[in-house]
């Protein structure tokens, strides 16, 4: 067995007693899922050991998420390992104990200025709201990416806790919080961040989206062969009818391409690639397409079955839904991967695409 | 996922393959300078140019992964890959050769004879010998089994071939046809009709024969209609064996139905509406270019993998089948995406190349999804690879 199956089967047996939740106002979150993952480690899977991680790579961290993503655990594990905690380390920022659950707040308008506090330098007062923010209200600390004093180009990475803190309550389609966080000019610690820094914090979201749609998907898909295996119409299993059969491999279809194209997107993250952006736009652009195909014919598939809050595909197909719109939208990384294609002038373009992954 | 048919291992970077695709790159600029070609969609089909497919031969890009006794340059697939991909995103004339050099080739060297290899190889790795599919007929498309094309043995233990075949690709333009035939009576039971096929080596030039041109949509010729009428095919003709046709057939088709000509065809009007897209900044058109070029990403990525397994020796028939659905659909989803956000009216007389290369690719466009073998088909395949048949 290699670590990552050793890692697969750990999340997988701790998400053998954790149901997929119905999430609510007053259950926002799995918080007894995400103590389990905590005590055995997996919070800080890819993170380094000196840094209060548990180790690991890259890959490692992956198939947590992705393993989550399949059983629609509602813990912020893809926020924490993919996206906050590598952001905050490349940043050369301490990391939040990893036992407590760290988001990533991208948008909004919330302005970043030195702060003297007393505390040193790299302490910034942050003032404005946060918006879209996952699992507000449930997460300890947030990574914020705010605007940086005038004149000064980039971004400010600064870690807040939010203890204390309001945070807005909003959910996406699943019932995941999406709320906005209003930081009144507190002084937190920080770190400026040049354009590409920046960018690749919002690469990295996106990428950690597309991994867990990759992974859901591929789950919904084998629901829906299973499904059509066992129910009987007509005296015959659904998936004997060719036109049924006709549908789940167009399903195939979409999860395949999605997976080769995430895969080779997070290859492209672990290896330091330049192209990173553009492949994890490309990433999240071939996902979101593939939950169109996917989480319709999945439903049109399991008939009245799968449109009840009973059954459970709307864990994962709620959760696509959103997800391909979140850590920017399909429209945006479509135009940030159209343009960044041509960007070296329009003849450019299969040069371009060739050297993306 | 990882239970099924249909996953295949992520293909490694091949350096070799950057280094010739640079060398493709390179050539095809110079020639573009030089006029020896223009661009346009489809020419896997449509660009018939046997001076150029000789020079790919000279440079060593045809029968790139074959034996060197057989004229081949022992290079691996993940190579021969780059090369198709420039030349097909070049929307260069490389249909003379390459139905040859694609199936024909790679189907002698599983099945032919000695003989067949030494005479025949060489010289399509040269870029000079061309090949035709002879396996639809007017009543058998889909139902391929269902052949009536004939051949019974003479005294001398030649075959005589009677019947016809259709669609066959640039037959006015080669010198052979790998001709499926019914030499024998089907078996009994459903799969019984698989029996008693059998895979003929037809030199084109044999009295008996006649080409019939079928135009398409565009009033190109590139379709046939092959008539054989008492043909005599001398016995050392036969390709492999003699009523195994349907199991040959179905290996070559997984060698036709996995290479990035199935998601390229209509790559030349993305490459023209990138340029419309870069010189006018419009954010649709933008927003169309990302969501076309991260399903193409998506298509290298799985055509590569698929060419890394043929380096393995792994016969990936079922993953070729889904790549060959997803990529062919992509093909003509590419015309519909770039026409809803551009002004500009198709014509194949446009004085805009963008005009022009949307007319082409939408007068091919029901031919993608046909050839090869028919979606509906494949995703039956994919079917039979989640476990459903
Ligand atoms: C550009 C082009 C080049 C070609 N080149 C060649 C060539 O060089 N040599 C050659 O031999 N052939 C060639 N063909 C023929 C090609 O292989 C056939 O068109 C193909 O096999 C489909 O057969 P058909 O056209 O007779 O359609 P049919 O088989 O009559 O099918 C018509 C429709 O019915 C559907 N259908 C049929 N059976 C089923 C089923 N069991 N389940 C569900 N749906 C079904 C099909 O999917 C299709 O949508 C070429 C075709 C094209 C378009």
């Amino acid at each position: 067995m290699s670590d990552q199956d050793l890692v697969v089967e750990t999340v997988r047996d701790v998400l053998a007693g954790h149901e997929p939740l119905l999430l609510s106002a007053e259950r926002p979150w799995d918080e007894g899922l995400w103590t389990a993952l905590a005590e055995a480690g997996l919070t800080g899977v890819g993170l380094p050991e000196e840094a209060g991680g548990s180790g690991g790579e890259l890959a490692d961290a992956v198939a947590v998420v992705r393993t989550l993503a399949a059983g629609a655990g509602a813990v912020p594990v893809a926020e924490q390992l993919l996206v906050a905690a590598p952001a905050l380390l490349a940043a050369d920022l301490d990391l939040p104990a990893p036992e407590e659950p760290l988001t990533i707040a991208v948008d909004g308008a919330v302005t970043a200025e030195p702060s003297d506090d007393g505390d040193g330098p790299g302490r910034f007062t942050l003032t404005g709201t946060a918006v879209d923010v996952p699992w507000a209200g449930v997460a300890r600390h947030v990574a914020v990416l705010a605007t940086p004093p005038a004149g000064i180009e980039g971004a400010v990475l600064a870690v807040v806790d939010t203890a204390g803190l309001d945070a807005s309550r909003a959910v996406n389609l699943a019932g995941e919080p999406r709320g906005s966080l209003v930081l009144d000019g507190v002084g937190v610690p920080g770190a400026l961040l040049g354009p590409a820094q920046a960018g690749m914090v919002r690469a990295r979201y996106a990428l950690a989206r597309a991994v867990q749609i990759s992974a859901a998907l591929e789950q919904v898909l084998a629901w829906t062969v299973q499904y059509a295996g066992e129910r009987v119409q007509f005296g015959r299993p659904l998936g004997k009818f060719q036109a049924i059969q006709m549908e789940l491999a167009q399903m195939a279809g979409e999860v395949t391409s999605t997976a080769a194209l995430v895969d080779a997107a997070v290859q492209a993250l672990d290896r330091g690639e330049d192209t990173v952006v553009l492949a994890a736009a490309a990433a999240k652009v071939r996902a979101g397409a593939a939950v169109e195909v996917v989480a319709k014919l999945a439903h049109q598939v399991h008939g009245a079955i799968g449109f009840t809050q009973e059954y459970r595909l709307h864990h994962l197909t709620r959760r696509c839904w959103s997800w391909r719109d979140e850590g920017g939208t399909e429209l945006a990384w479509s135009r940030t991967l159209g343009a960044g294609l041509v960007a070296a002038g329009g003849d450019d373009l299969w040069p371009a695409l060739t050297r993306v992954v | 996922m990882s239970s099924n048919s249909l996953t295949l291992a992520p293909a490694p970077p091949s350096e070799a393959a950057e280094q010739v695709r640079l060398e493709v790159r390179q050539f095809l600029a110079e020639e573009l300078a030089a006029g020896t070609f223009s661009t346009h969609v489809d020419t896997w089909l449509s660009g018939v140019d046997p001076e150029f497919s000789r020079k790919l031969g000279a440079r060593g890009w045809l029968g790139m992964t074959w034996p060197r006794q057989y004229g081949g340059h022992e290079r691996t697939a993940m190579e021969r890959y780059a090369v198709t991909e420039e030349l097909l995103a070049a929307g260069a004339p490389v249909a003379a050769h390459w139905i040859a050099d694609r199936q024909s080739g790679p189907n002698l060297l599983r099945y032919g004879t000695e003989e067949q290899r030494k005479d025949i190889l060489p010289r399509i790795a040269a870029g000079e010998c061309y090949f035709v599919i002879g396996m639809s007929e007017p009543d058998s498309g889909s139902d391929l089994a269902s052949i009536r094309t004939r051949a019974t043995r003479d005294g001398d233990g030649d075959f005589v071939v009677n019947g016809a075949k259709v669609w066959t690709s640039n037959a006015h333009h080669s010198h052979y046809g790998i001709v499926l035939v019914r030499t024998g009576p089907p078996g009994e039971g459903p799969r019984g009709k698989h029996q008693g096929l059998t895979q003929l080596l037809v030199d084109l030039s044999l009295p008996g024969i006649t080409i019939n041109p079928i135009r398409i949509l565009d009033g190109g010729h590139h379709f046939n209609e092959v008539v054989f009428d008492d043909v005599v095919v001398p016995a050392g003709m036969l390709l492999g064996t003699e009523g195994a046709g349907w199991h040959q057939v179905t290996a070559e088709l997984a060698f036709e139905r996995s290479g990035p000509e199935r998601f390229l065809s209509t790559w030349p009007l993305l490459a023209e509406f990138g340029r419309r897209a870069a010189a006018t900044g419009d954010p649709a058109q933008l927003a169309t270019l990302g969501r076309l070029s991260a399903r193409a990403l998506a298509l290298r990525q799985l055509s590569l993998r698929i060419a890394a397994a043929l380096d393995r020796g792994e016969l990936p028939d079922i993953p070729a089948a889904l790549v060959k659905d997803v990529g062919t659909t992509f093909e003509q989803d590419v015309v519909d995406e770039v026409r809803r956000v551009v002004d500009v009216v198709p014509s194949l007389d446009s004085p805009d190349p963008l005009g022009r290369a949307l007319a082409e690719a939408q007068l091919h466009a029901p031919g993608y999804t046909l050839r090869g073998g028919t979606n509906e088909i494949l995703r039956g395949i994919v079917a039979r690879g989640l476990g459903l048949r």
